[in-house]
């Protein structure tokens, strides 16, 4: 009787009707942020646009906003009120700025508690010290982050590769370009998309590489780009980053979402140096060995097998990759098998797993939007506007796109690029920032609590760097058991919230949680309450 | 007497050099592409065969063809391979298309294309031959048949090239209701379907073309395999792969059927009957990056590492070469696995 009681409630769970809304304007998003042409875009820098951040800067509890801006406006930075109110902050916090914003990536280098910012450019990245929560400094050039070029800095995370208690940095290069040397449209084979002259590259522009910082634990870092052979690699249009220990071996590895190109999944060997290994681990290419045009990127344990899974965002007229991993971060692309084949129509840009309903099932959501305005001269059925797209987690190994009838927020139309996953209002369910292009953010809420039960794990490194980037999370509550990790950077250039959250179901006790931290230290917390943000902080020499 | 000898060798070796200047300098001018000045020179060289061949080919070049053709002739045939053979053999080319004479240029660029492979003029003419040669049937197949099933067919043809898939699904349309049992019309309108949109309303409009061409030749091996991937995408794997089965079966050297049987294979965890079938696609196609890959993954997921590594060097490879855009696009044209 009782498992027929579970069974129906369980069914009706996953069969709960879903309607995101936008509440961009109610809680005061409603500047428009500027990036590149309008109804035609001259050169490839205008069409990749920015991402955007949750983080809680004041250590209030409460997720606030940032959101990176092209030339044009500023970067904001949006106080959370606690009424579903955002209010901005940018100036009073010295987060004004202008350029060509691309990615923002947070994480607490300074080990002070308090999150800093870091924010990439074509043209010279910032590094924003968090001042206890009253202001950013930019303490780029103290901390020797001065670039002797410019470059064409794009997605970026924090990590501690070498687990020594200090967040590293990640930077990702998309390629060389500058307005001078760039062809005009038509100008070359490169610069046409469907008998349209348009933007050129990334084709046909020069490649550039990728950077890693090491924290000397001091303030400042240095750069270990090639001694860690992280510059090795360097025929990829780089763009977005995840972090993640994929073989469980204790160290971070670091994925690179990259357009046209391979993608990358460096392998961290513990020793200070990383290994392209893409290729063999099967996350390099597609299922038919073509490199697609890869925009973000994401990862959960979707299936539930305990291994770091792998989602990639892509071009129109490909379709997005799912890879799985099979255990040791050896990777297949199940794409194809997962439902998730027949939305070749989009260019897809932000995305992220989340627990939409709180079954226990990571679902997906990614934003998409065309590169070039232009497109929509062309009357066919790809736009520079598109609608969201989210997918349902059936708990098979196979996601459902439930888009049209997920709500007007999920089918409102825009270009969409970066987006960032949190729970702003603590009540359980994610919501989703997205940062569009030339419009306001786009904040998609939930307009009703979504069923199951959660739990918000808050974690606090010790001896582990402070934001516990890295730190490894099981968590066992009744049948489910689930597993993620805490990454810095993700999505498209964007910053998801650092508290990790799970959908528990019916399950009323978090039964068991074990983290191995970053710093080596397994830790097991047991019998914890659910619907409520739990704060764990590391025990070191456990 | 010595001296005045002497003078006459002297006056004849100096007008000769001013002749030999002459042949140099048209030659020069030729390079140049001045004609008129070269033609100028050329026309004050003393005779030599290397006097007349310029000479034509300088014609050729202004369009005087009637003057040129026959001495370009005589030095084509005597040396074709030589550099002035091959200048020799293009000129006449370009004559002979220019007078719309198909027939008798087709065999100089014939012998052109086989002692100079690699040369891009000689490629050019090729293509510049059956271009024409393309433009002048249509012409002719347009005036002749207007009203024909294959007027319809080759107009969605060139829609097809032209990325313009509405018309030509149109078109596709306007030739099966002409001529219902034709063989490949509903392939090909199966195939702008799916290159048009591949939204679910496309793929059911699509799978029910390949169905048709079926249901006129079971026997079309192609067909079962467009069915197939479509079945693959609409998550109906078990019946995909029947699909493929047939297709391998019908055309067993089939390689997209092969390596996409192979795949349900991996799938399905069946790694030595997948490696099986793509060590065979690598061995029909030792250039299909894709059958590389998968193999590549079929190896790992074997536990055979050595033979894992071993692709990977043989992906690694094929990459580098820039040919695949051009068979993308070449599969883009829609055209059937070849012996189909």
């Amino acid at each position: 009787m009782i498992r027929s009681i579970t069974v129906a409630v369980l069914f009706c769970l996953g069969a709960a009707a879903v309607n995101f809304q936008n509440v961009a304007r109610e809680a005061g998003l409603t500047d428009s942020i500027p990036n590149g042409g309008v109804q035609s875009k001259k050169y490839i820098i205008e069409t990749t646009g920015s991402g955007a951040a949750f983080l809680d800067y004041d250590n209030d509890g409460l997720l606030d906003i940032f959101v990176v801006s092209g030339p044009g406006g500023t970067n904001r930075l949006y106080h959370n009120l606690g009424n579903g109110k955002f209010a901005d902050v940018t100036k009073e916090m010295g987060l004004e700025h202008t350029g060509w914003g691309q990615g923002v990536c947070a994480g607490d280098f300074d080990n002070d508690g308090y999150t800093d910012l870091f924010v990439t450019y074509w043209g010279a990245n910032v590094l924003y010290r968090n001042r206890a929560g009253r202001g950013f400094e930019d303490v780029t050039a103290k901390a020797g982050l001065t670039q002797d070029r410019v470059r064409y800095n794009t997605g970026c995370a924090f990590l501690d590769y070498d687990n020594d208690g200090h967040l590293d940095l990640f930077v990702a290069n998309y390629l060389k370009f500058d307005f001078a040397s760039t062809p005009k449209p038509g100008e070359n084979s490169y610069c046409w998309y469907r008998d349209l002259p348009v933007a050129c590259g990334p084709r046909g522009l020069p490649f550039d590489r990728n950077i890693l910082y090491h924290n000397n634990g001091n303030g400042t870092f240095k750069d270990v780009s090639e001694a860690s052979g992280i510059a090795k690699a360097e025929q990829n249009y780089a763009l977005s980053v995840l972090t993640g220990d994929f073989n469980h071996d204790g160290f971070t590895d670091i994925y690179v979402a990259s357009d046209q190109t391979p993608s990358i999944l460096y392998i961290n060997h513990g020793d200070g140096s990383f290994t392209d290994e893409a290729l063999p681990r099967g996350a390099a290419f597609d299922d038919n060995g073509k490199a697609l045009s890869g925009m973000g990127v994401a990862a959960a344990d979707y299936d539930r097998d305990g291994w770091t899974d792998i989602f990639r965002s892509n071009f129109s007229d490909e379709r997005e990759t799912l890879y799985h991993n099979r255990g040791g971060a050896e990777f297949d692309d199940v794409t194809l098998a997962a439902g998730m084949a027949l939305n070749t129509r989009f260019v897809g840009w932000g995305c992220g797993f989340l627990d939409i309903d709180n079954r226990g099932w990571k679902d997906l959501l990614l934003v998409n939007g065309h590169v070039f305005p232009e497109v929509d001269r062309l009357g066919i059925d790809v736009h520079y506007k598109d609608r969201a797209i989210l997918y349902r987690n059936t708990g098979t190994g196979k996601f459902v796109d439930i888009s049209e009838s997920a709500g007007p927020g999920i089918l409102e139309k825009h270009s969409a690029r970066g987006a960032a996953f949190g729970d702003y209002d603590n009540d359980g369910a994610v919501e989703i920032l997205i940062n569009n292009q030339n419009e306001p953010p786009s904040l998609l809420k939930q307009s009703t609590k979504p069923a199951g039960n959660w739990v918000l794990l808050k974690l606090e490194g010790v001896k582990s760097n402070r934001s516990a980037i890295g730190a490894r999370v099981r968590l066992i509550a009744g049948d489910l058991v689930q597993t993620d990790e805490v990454r810095s950077g993700g999505s498209y250039l964007s910053q998801n919230d650092l508290r990790l959250h799970f959908g528990v179901g019916t399950a009323r006790r978090i039964n068991r949680v074990e983290i191995d931290w970053p710093s080596g230290a397994h830790q097991v917390e047991t019998d914890l309450d659910v619907n409520r943000v739990l704060t764990i902080r590391e025990k070191p020499g456990s | 007497m010595m001296r005045a000898t002497s003078a006459l060798l002297l006056l004849s070796a100096l007008l000769a050099r001013a002749h030999d200047d002459s042949l140099q300098k048209g030659i020069a001018e030729f390079n140049r592409g001045q004609y008129a000045d070269a033609q100028a020179w050329l026309e004050k060289a003393p005779d030599s065969p290397q006097r007349r061949t310029f000479l034509a080919l300088t014609h050729a070049a202004t369009g005087h063809c009637d003057t040129a053709r026959e001495e370009l002739a005589g030095e084509f045939a005597k040396d074709a391979a030589s550099e002035l053979g091959r200048l020799a053999g293009l000129a006449l080319t370009q004559c002979l298309l220019a007078e719309g004479n198909y027939d008798d240029a087709g065999p100089v660029l014939a012998r052109l294309r086989t002692l100079h492979p690699s040369d891009a003029d000689v490629l050019y003419q090729c293509a510049r031959l059956h271009m024409k040669a393309w433009n002048d049937t249509l012409y002719e197949m347009f005036r002749k048949t207007p009203n024909s099933y294959r007027v319809n067919q080759i107009s969605a043809e060139i829609f097809e090239i032209q990325n313009r898939y509405p018309e030509a699904i149109s078109e596709y349309r306007k030739a099966i209701e002409k001529n219902p049992a034709a063989l490949n019309l509903h392939f090909r309108l199966g195939r702008a379907l799916l290159l048009e949109s591949h939204s679910p309303d496309n793929l059911v409009l699509a799978r029910r073309e390949f169905e048709a061409e079926l249901t006129l030749n079971p026997a079309d091996a192609a067909a079962e395999y467009e069915t197939g991937q479509i079945l693959l995408v609409s998550q109906a794997p078990e019946e995909a792969v029947k699909h493929f089965e047939r297709a391998v079966a019908i055309t067993p050297n089939f390689p997209e059927a092969m390596q996409a049987l192979a795949k349900a294979r991996l799938d399905a965890k069946q790694y030595p009957d997948a490696i099986i079938l793509l060590e065979n696609v690598v061995r029909l196609q030792p250039a299909n990056e894709s059958a590389h890959y998968s193999l590549m993954l079929a190896y790992r997921n074997a536990g055979r590492a050595a033979d894992a590594a071993r692709e990977q060097a043989e992906l690694d490879k094929l990459q580098k070469s820039p040919q695949g855009e051009f068979t993308d696009f070449l599969k883009k044209l829609g055209e059937k696995a070849p012996k189909q």
